[in-house]
């Protein structure tokens, strides 16, 4: 392992380990209003389609095809883990076939 | 007539129970969670491996980070060398919801000693945390189910991380598998999974849309900040319209 990798990874350990305690330890102090909860509670949607928009945006063909098929995949199965893997194997074909 | 409720705020908490025996139910309780996170940490051991982190590194992240979205997020923006800034904002960005996560512990852990509610903490994931509180809602209140549960999927996840990494360097090219769109596809299901209501889809549009225009004019990650907090800020406003 490189050192400044070492450095990187055990930083990051403690900010994610940051992110852990301090919702449960500053609830002792705060009373989380509605517009704070709802602020919080966006972030998740927010981020992955922040994510994933560029991806698409800067994509061709096979991954538009993916992400269709992530969709449709979603729908039929509410399953994040087998929409990925199905949405994979399109990604694979569609440029086995297009290119 | 019933009672007068009691003044809850004003009440000393209770301690919960925190016993060997909570922590070997969160440890079967953990068996119906770890599929999803063997498949999650091969994705990460396979994503690692075509971004040039090492086997050790890839472990040592998944060993002291502990969390799928945000070590996913950090290797969309490895790079030698590592935008050290950059990918701690983006762990704080994809933790962020952590802090929901332990404030809603915080009415049933408030009565533990730190030294039993902080380790807990740590092994903290969003598919355990459910299982826990869903315990807690049935009436099973013994606080060291989020530990068992968390270390056991904490140890499946790390040798996942590894099965990954060793079956990816296998693989060969990724692209040729489709294997690189992996990422891709997790956070696109994982956002419209995250779609509850039409609350969600003004967020969800302001996101994708400040993240293009973000990724197009400013180089590195800042595009995943930029997309959550535009994203999440406007799911707020609207919230407190309609409040």
């Amino acid at each position: 392992m490189r050192p400044e990798i070492v450095q990187a990874i055990l930083l990051l350990g403690i900010v994610s380990y940051a992110c852990r305690a301090s919702g449960f330890f500053l609830m002792q102090y705060v009373a989380a209003t509605p517009r704070v909860k709802a602020w919080l509670r966006s972030i998740p949607v927010a981020l992955t389609g922040a994510i994933v928009a560029p991806l698409g945006f800067n994509g061709g063909p096979p991954e538009w095809l993916g992400f269709a098929a992530t969709a449709i995949l979603m729908r039929l199965t509410a399953n994040e883990f087998l929409s990925a893997i199905g949405a994979v194997a399109v990604v694979a074909l569609s440029r086995a076939l297009l290119s | 007539m019933l009672p007068p409720p009691e003044p809850a705020a004003l009440s000393p908490s209770p301690k919960p129970p925190f016993t060997l025996q909570g922590f070997r139910a969160g440890i079967v309780g953990a068996r119906t969670l770890a599929p999803g996170v063997v498949m999650y940490g091969v994705a990460f051991g396979v994503m690692a491996s075509t971004v040039g982190v090492s086997l050790l590194e890839a472990m040592a992240l998944s060993g002291w980070v502990n969390a799928g979205g945000a070590q996913m997020a950090v290797l969309q923006a490895w790079s030698d060398p590592l935008p050290l800034l950059a990918v701690c904002l983006t762990v704080l960005t994809v933790n962020a919801r952590y802090l929901l996560l332990g404030a809603a512990l915080r009415p049933w852990f408030a009565g533990l000693p730190a030294w039993q509610s902080y380790p807990s903490l740590f092994v903290m994931g969003d598919a355990n945390w459910a299982l826990a509180l869903r315990e807690h809602a049935e009436g099973r209140d013994d606080a060291a189910f989020l530990l068992g549960s968390g270390t056991v999927l904490w140890f499946v996840w790390i040798g996942a991380t590894a099965v990954g990494y060793i079956f990816g360097q296998a693989l060969g090219d990724p692209r040729t598998f489709g294997i690189d769109f992996m990422l891709a596809a997790f956070f696109a299901s994982m956002a419209i999974g995250l779609v509850r209501g039409t609350s969600d889809i003004a967020p969800l549009l302001t996101g994708m849309a400040a993240a293009i225009v973000i990724e197009r004019t400013v180089p590195g990650p800042w595009y995943i900040l930029g997309g959550a907090l535009a994203g999440s800020l406007v799911g707020a406003l609207r919230s407190s319209d309609a409040a």
